[in-house]
């Protein structure tokens, strides 16, 4: 059951719906109800992408699925790379797959955008990343998709010993969104960090999952999630860590936290931790509430109006999450992206 | 010298787990396997009016187009429906009678089990001392109820659920299956075909249930599956305390359990549902136990009622139970706190739902699970907000104590909010006993045994402070022997 699979067989029974449990919350079998042919090669409409203010980073462009399927650092290279992957307006459904790999000691900025400028194409990619030993990945996604598009992201990441990977995803959700990381950690000194922020209005549905695998001995987890829905949005956060039998000295964090804006949005979340090894520190923590009612009145009374109010809580409240990146470029494209969500407007 | 000989009685007793001692006793069975006759025959054995017949039958057609469910983190050979025997009691005159007519053997069961069914015995102890009214279930029926008449007169029924059928038609057909239906699972499906026996309770308005009730659950026959059901309604203001015991004998075959437990709290009304669960767990390679299917549920009804469930898990060989609370009235409020241990080779896999419908409710979760040897523990549980359920609020908390690197603990809980006043609090740890806590204590001249057993009861007071004194005790001592062994 996938959305690749439906894709290329053409049938809708093979998408996965909310029978299936990794899908509960994420239906597609009732939100496609026939798979559109496939996009045609359009390259004539690329406009500046959201990272486009940062010079040093070099283009890697996909549009409707038609562009490179590799991406390689060199031993003790430096990239910074500027992923798009682009939904032209004549997109219909499509799939890529891209490789990516980092070498021993490699480091790679991965400015990541999805930008749907179609309507309703349904898009499905595939990425899988490998990070070399001592490597470092800073992947900062950027999903603008439009609202009534289909799309799922799956990523696969594999880490070397002394690796490091960064991550930190930023969506506005889409009709039926996923954005799905799987890692398989090695322990042995690696760490991860998987972050991820939502701002979900009208109809939108947003869907961050992670599976991370603790394989080896002292590797580290740390994970935090945050967003806001409102008028009828849903957003859905599943997080899974499983530390396998010997991977001791595992510290693994997940931290998950949301805010309902309106009466019909809804937030749906699965932390999970599954846990074979006794030597470990594990936790996670998750809330659900509304914005804090004296704090809105304090600012208030400061004499700024509500939507503005709302608008500052609000950014200050997943701020948290964009000041963890650490490229500097890439941290300021983020929070001008949180300001330009309108998120305070009731 | 006494201490030393104590801790090898202890020991002892442990290798051969305590309650495991078989009762030989006449006893009347079902024929093997299962069909709408034996569904008949049960019936017929407890002389049921025809409706309750009916409601079996069509509950066992339906069980027939069910499949077995797979989603819980447990491995456990299938159970073969068609090799058990679905109806055990110790042969006796029908109908009820007075304690000195039981079977000897069976008193003596008891008197072992250590649970007090002469009301003077209860009586006995220091004066002012706390009494509670026993229902002892022996396989698949009711041996004796206590205290009948002392809570008649305040009008609470406390009776065995085939009395009640009987003497209660009209409150048992307006409430069975009201909180779990027939078609819930497909192990609540099967019990509603043939359940055999179990509690039925009744607390009329505005009154206060005067002692403890309690039912005491007993499997002793061979390849007999237990299924009994529970039924307790707190009528408007009511309030009653419900303690819930089992034990079963030490075989080397599975033996399935599955319940159905069905509380409804009215208006104001409250009931606290604890449980201590000692089932043979099987041995240590896996050998042998229960199967513990249970669907245990509570309706809070009514505005401003309150259901608390408290739970000591240390038996069975698995455990797939999720006591849960619908939070229908407005202001009703829903407790979960639990204590679920492994060791061996047992599977857990438990929690709760609390699902908020009503304005204003409140739920407040507490787990603590404790894994050792090769076990395998995991908290599942639910919260949720319906789009009404404005200002609903929960606090969750799992916490996960690993002893030992073979065994496993999962926690995978669902949060579901509709809801833009629902406030929901979730937090999970898991850890193992801290090496710096366990070194200040045994600096103190505790043995490693004794530190963790110290450093347990620590880790899961929360919860046993929340059970009724006489049950607290007995569970702080089950903590203890359930972990015996565990520490290198």
């Amino acid at each position: 059951m996938s959305l690749a699979l439906a894709l290329q067989s053409g049938d809708v029974t093979s998408l996965p719906s909310r029978r299936d449990e990794a899908w509960r919350y994420t239906d597609l079998r009732a939100a496609l109800r026939a798979i559109p042919e496939a996009s045609p090669k359009d390259e004539a409409s690329i406009t500046a992408g959201p990272f486009a203010a940062i010079a040093e980073a070099e283009a890697l462009v996909i549009v409707n699925g038609f562009g490179p399927d590799r991406l390689t650092v060199a031993p003790g290279e430096h990239r910074t790379v500027s992923l798009r992957f682009i939904a032209s307006p004549a997109a219909r459904a499509h799939h890529a797959a891209l490789a990516i790999e980092v070498a021993d000691g490699g480091f790679l900025t991965l400015l990541e955008s999805h930008e749907g400028l179609g309507s309703d194409y349904v898009s499905d990619l595939a990425i899988s990343l490998q990070i070399g030993s001592g490597a470092t990945v800073e992947r900062v996604a950027i999903l603008n998709d439009s609202a009534e598009a289909i799309s799922v992201v799956t990523a696969t990441v594999d880490l070397g010993a002394n690796a490091t990977l960064n991550q930190t995803v930023l969506t506005t959700g889409a009709k039926r969104q996923r954005f799905e990381t799987h890692v398989s950690h090695p322990g042995q000194g690696a760490s991860v960090r998987l972050d991820g922020v939502y701002l979900l209005g009208d109809a939108r549905h947003s869907d961050q999952t992670t599976v991370v695998t603790h394989n080896g001995e002292g590797g580290t987890t740390n994970q935090l999630t945050k967003g806001a829905v409102r008028d009828s949005a849903r957003a859905v956060f599943q997080g899974k860590i499983t530390v396998e039998r010997g991977a001791d000295q595992t510290d693994a964090r997940m931290g998950h936290h949301a805010l309902i804006l309106s009466e019909r949005a809804e937030i749906d979340a699965k932390p999970e931790l599954e846990i074979y090894a006794d030597d470990v520190s594990c936790a996670h923590g998750n809330t659900v509430g509304a914005l804090d009612e004296e704090a809105l009145f304090y600012i208030r009374s400061r004499g700024v109006p509500l939507e503005e109010a709302r608008a500052l809580l609000i950014s200050a409240f997943v701020g948290e999450v964009t000041d963890r990146i650490s490229h500097e470029g890439a941290r300021q494209v983020a929070q001008d992206w949180l300001l330009a969500s309108g998120m305070g407007a009731s | 010298m006494a201490a030393v000989k104590k801790t090898i009685d202890q020991v002892e007793q442990l290798e051969t787990y305590e309650h495991g001692f078989v009762t030989d006793i006449a006893q009347d069975f079902a024929p093997r396997g299962l069909s709408e006759d034996i569904v008949r025959f049960i019936s017929a054995k407890k002389e049921e009016p025809e409706w309750m017949l009916q409601w079996r039958l069509e509950a066992y057609a339906r069980w027939l187009q069910m499949e077995e469910p797979d989603w819980a983190k447990v491995e456990y050979a299938k159970v073969d429906y068609q090799n058990l025997y679905y109806y055990a009691a110790p042969s006796q005159k029908a109908g009820p009678m007075s304690l000195d007519e039981v079977d000897p053997e069976l008193l003596k069961t008891y008197a072992k089990l250590g649970i007090p069914l002469r009301e003077q015995e209860v009586l006995a102890g220091v004066q002012g001392a706390p009494r509670y009214a026993v229902d002892a279930v022996f396989d698949s029926v009711s041996v004796v109820t206590t205290f009948k008449k002392e809570l008649a007169q305040v009008g609470v029924i406390f009776c065995s659920f085939s009395e009640a059928v009987r003497e209660h038609p009209e409150l048992v057909k307006r409430y069975l299956g009201s909180v779990v239906p027939t078609t819930d699972n497909y192990f609540a499906c099967l019990n509603c075909a043939v359940f055999s026996d179990g509690s039925f309770v009744y607390i009329p308005p505005g009154v206060r249930c005067p002692m403890e009730l309690s039912t005491y659950f007993r499997i002793n026959a061979q390849e007999t599956g237990q299924f009994e059901r529970t039924l307790i309604i707190a009528d408007k203001g009511a309030y009653v305390s419900y303690l819930e015991g089992c034990t079963a004998p030490q075989r080397d075959e599975n033996q399935l359990h599955a319940a159905v437990v069905e509380l409804v709290a009215l208006d104001d009304a409250e009931i606290k549902y604890s449980t201590v669960q000692n089932w043979y767990p099987g041995d240590a390679e896996g050998k042998g136990g229960i199967y513990n299917f249970v669907t245990k549920r509570a309706d809070c009804r009514g505005v401003r009622s309150k259901v608390s469930w408290t739970q000591v898990e240390t038996g069975s060989a698995v455990t797939w139970k999720y006591p849960s609370c619908i939070l229908r009235g407005d202001e009703s409020v829903g407790e979960f706190y639990s204590i679920a241990i492994t060791n061996g080779r047992q599977q857990a896999d438990t929690g709760t739902k609390m699902i908020h419908l009503g304005k204003n409710t409140r739920s407040r979760i507490i787990s603590k699970g404790i894994s050792a040897g090769n076990s395998s523990n995991t908290y599942r549980g639910l919260v949720s907000a319906h789009a009404k359920a404005t200002r609903a609020r929960n606090f969750t908390q799992c916490d996960s104590l690993l002893i030992g690197k073979t065994c496993a603990a999962h926690t995978v809980p669902y949060v579901e909010a509709r809801n833009a006043s629902a406030k929901f609090e979730h937090e999970a740890t898991t850890t193992r006993l801290s090496d710096d806590q366990l070194f200040y204590v045994m600096q103190r001249g505790l043995s490693r045994e004794e530190a963790v057993q110290l450093l347990v009861n620590g880790f899961v007071r929360e919860v046993l402070q929340e059970l009724p004194m006489e049950f607290a005790v007995e569970a702080q001592k089950l903590v203890a022997i359930s972990l015996e062994g565990s520490v290198g």
